[in-house]
């Protein structure tokens, strides 16, 4: 049985082979790294996420296809990999923020969530169990939903948001479950070229604007065909002003008014004529 | 709620606010301790205070003491008033159907966006409907007599003496007239840098 | 649901702390419905060297309860070679009494638990109830005898008091409780516990 590279552990997710690699999670890297890139990059003033959205056929209606997802008014996500294994994320995602929301009545710091989708991942790595975080339980009740054979999800992520303590953060989760901070990173096919490209190009007073055209000329490097609002999707992060946070705030509830929002095709085509 | 008897009371003033309670056990009309705390801390600037069923009392103040010792572990930071109160209520509201009796008041001063601490306070009822209010709130077996008695005599932005001496005077007027509260008080006033606690004496009857 | 008939029992416990020591008395007879059946029970346990509970309630639970206690008290003493000190007996005993007031079938007892602090050579006294209501207290009682108890206690209580003074103060409880209630509750066992551990004394 097996293959060359893993042997005969490549298909057991929960055994290390004796090099002390858990095969299926390099696999599951190396479905990312045929998946498009997507970038994120951190600046003074915000953070921009990107990717690149391209369809097989031109007869697929691409308004339709989402990559760049809100997951609460503070925090928007990008994948590169499996679209449907990004699906079910955002959905499990989604869901945590608003448990979260339910209990504190404010939706969850970037670095939070971020963890919330970490663990999820990571459950994935290590067992046949699906494992869930009950949000109205504060994590005291930890309780098995389903018997399911279990791959690893297939995507890394870009988890850009704002929040009162850390202000604008920049996250990447892979598909073991670790997670990292960065002022700029890229995942996907061009990961590498894309990684040196921002290396060079990226300074800590970079600001929004100048940092959403480094992003579309990072993508442009590798980019098959042609750039346009309908083969790109960018969202933003902007940081609110302190007269913006004491005005958007609601009686009450105290909630504030969404800091993480996709750029419409209008404004992409507006950005890429630039 | 009224068989161990007590009653608390919240009020905010200029850039302070204050939590006061009295110290008496009973089961119903019997005393059994004139020292039991139902005002416990919850961050260097928050305090809560549990009027109700005392066993509920103890299990709830180490109910939040978990629940926000995981909070700031999992998230590096103190909790806010705000996500406290939210904290409070949908911890009591679990128990929807088969409630914890009790009637929490909380009071503390919340981090504004400017990095200025602004008066909060709070009730909810024993299913965690929230009250938030701007001047002052009431629970427990004395809490009708404490709306009066606080009606009459709070006024807006009181510096944190005076606001001592109104929840005080407010509180021990209050209690002489019900009968399941009183044995001595317990009053804290919260700033944004300190907590000044004071125990008073009281009618022993 | 059983009845709560129990609480309206004659059975009477007192305690009280004085300088260095922690005094329990209960009485020694178990009553079914007008019969008194046995008049030489003791209801103080002693569940660690320096830990004495007192039990009152519905029969069968006293007992049972405060074997799962004592049980649950040793066990923890074996594995940790010190025992829990009282405060914290006092929070677990209470957190069992709390849990079990909501599960299917609630132990009705009420406690009164005295130790001596081995770490910080300070007697405590708790009075606990069948809800999981804990109180630290100078003096307590339970039962009909309370509403005599407490009222002396009130008066003449002493937290510096010898032993000998602190046993005149429960001399007066239970002379007072043979005098005024109905039904004289009998003989009383008295325990008392401090820096050397628990010993029976006379009245």
């Amino acid at each position: 049985m097996a293959t060359a590279g893993g042997g005969a552990y490549s298909y057991s997710l929960t055994v290390f082979s004796p090099s002390g690699k858990l095969v299926q999670i390099e696999h599951a890297l190396a479905a990312v790294a045929q998946g498009t890139t997507s970038l994120g990059i951190k600046a003074s003033n915000g953070i921009v996420i990107a990717t690149e959205k391209k369809s097989s056929s031109i007869l697929i209606d691409d308004s339709v296809i989402e990559k760049v997802a809100v997951i609460c008014p503070n925090i928007g996500i990008v994948y590169s990999g499996m679209g449907p294994d990004f699906r079910v994320l955002v959905t499990r995602a989604r869901k945590s923020a608003q448990a979260y929301w339910k209990i504190h009545g404010e939706y969850p710091p970037t670095k939070i969530l971020t963890q919330e989708i970490a663990n999820i991942m990571q459950q994935a790595t290590h067992s046949g169990y699906v494992i869930s975080y009950d949000g109205t339980n504060f994590g005291a009740l930890i309780s098995v939903l389903a018997h399911r054979g279990v791959r690893p999800y297939g995507v890394s992520l870009l988890v850009a948001g704002w929040d009162i303590t850390r202000g604008p953060t920049l996250y990447q989760v892979d598909p073991s479950g670790s997670f990292w901070a960065w002022k700029a990173s890229a995942i996907g096919k061009n990961m590498v070229n894309a990684k040196t490209f921002l290396e060079k190009r990226y300074n800590d007073e970079i600001s929004l604007e100048d940092a959403i055209h480094t992003a579309l000329l990072t993508l442009k490097e590798g980019f098959e065909g042609q750039m346009t609002e309908k083969t790109i999707e960018i969202g933003v992060v902007t940081v609110p002003s302190l007269a913006e946070l004491e005005a958007g705030k609601v009686e009450g509830t105290g909630r504030y008014k969404p800091t993480f929002r996709k750029l419409t095709e209008e404004e992409v085509r507006d950005y890429l004529a630039l | 709620m009224q068989y161990n008897g007590g009653s608390v009371i919240a009020m905010a003033g200029k850039d302070c606010v204050a939590i006061a309670s009295d110290l008496r056990l009973g089961v119903q009309s019997l005393g059994i301790s004139s020292n039991f705390q139902r005002v416990f801390p919850v961050t260097d600037r928050i305090y809560i205070g549990l009027p109700g069923l005392a066993t509920d009392v103890t299990t709830l103040h180490e109910q939040f003491r978990y629940r926000v010792n995981m909070y700031t572990i999992k998230e590096e930071r103190e909790i806010e008033p705000q996500a406290f109160t939210q904290m409070v209520s949908s911890t009591l509201y679990e128990r929807r159907f088969g409630p914890w009796f009790i009637e929490p008041v909380i009071a503390g001063m919340q981090k504004m966006p400017n990095g200025e601490y602004s008066p909060w306070i709070a009730a909810t009822d024993l299913i965690g409907c929230i009250n938030f209010a701007k001047d002052f709130v009431v629970a427990g077996t004395a809490s009708e007599k404490l709306f009066g008695v606080a009606e009459g005599l709070w006024e807006p932005d009181l510096e944190p003496d005076d606001l001592f001496e109104t929840i005080s005077q407010t509180l021990l007027n209050a209690v002489d007239r019900d009968a399941y509260s009183g044995w001595g008080a317990v009053v804290h006033v919260i700033t944004k840098d300190k907590v000044v606690t004071r125990t008073l004496k009281g009618r022993m009857d | 649901m059983r009845d709560a008939s129990w609480s309206s029992t004659m059975e009477v416990s007192f305690a009280l702390t004085g300088n260095g020591y922690v005094l329990l008395a209960a009485d020694m007879s178990a009553v079914h419905s007008i019969i008194k059946v046995k008049t030489d029970v003791d209801k103080i346990k002693e569940l660690s060297p320096h830990l004495l509970m007192s039990t009152s309630g519905e029969p069968g639970d006293t007992v049972q309860f405060a074997e799962y206690i004592e049980r649950n008290l040793r066990l923890y003493h074996i594995r940790n070679i010190y025992p829990l000190q009282p405060p914290s007996a006092a929070s677990w005993i209470r957190r069992e009494l709390a849990d079990s007031l909501r599960s299917r079938s609630p132990y009705s007892v009420n406690l009164l638990l005295g130790g001596y602090d081995t770490g910080t050579y300070t007697p405590h006294l708790y009075w606990i109830d069948y809800l999981g209501t804990l109180a630290e207290v100078p003096f307590a009682a339970h039962g009909y005898g309370s509403y005599f108890a407490l009222s002396l206690l009130d008066r003449y209580h002493d937290p510096e008091a010898t032993l000998e003074e602190g046993l005149a103060v429960l001399r007066r409880c239970v002379d007072e409780v043979s005098k005024r209630l109905v039904v004289d509750p009998g003989k009383y066992l008295v325990k008392v516990v401090d820096k050397d551990g628990i010993r029976v004394v006379e009245l």
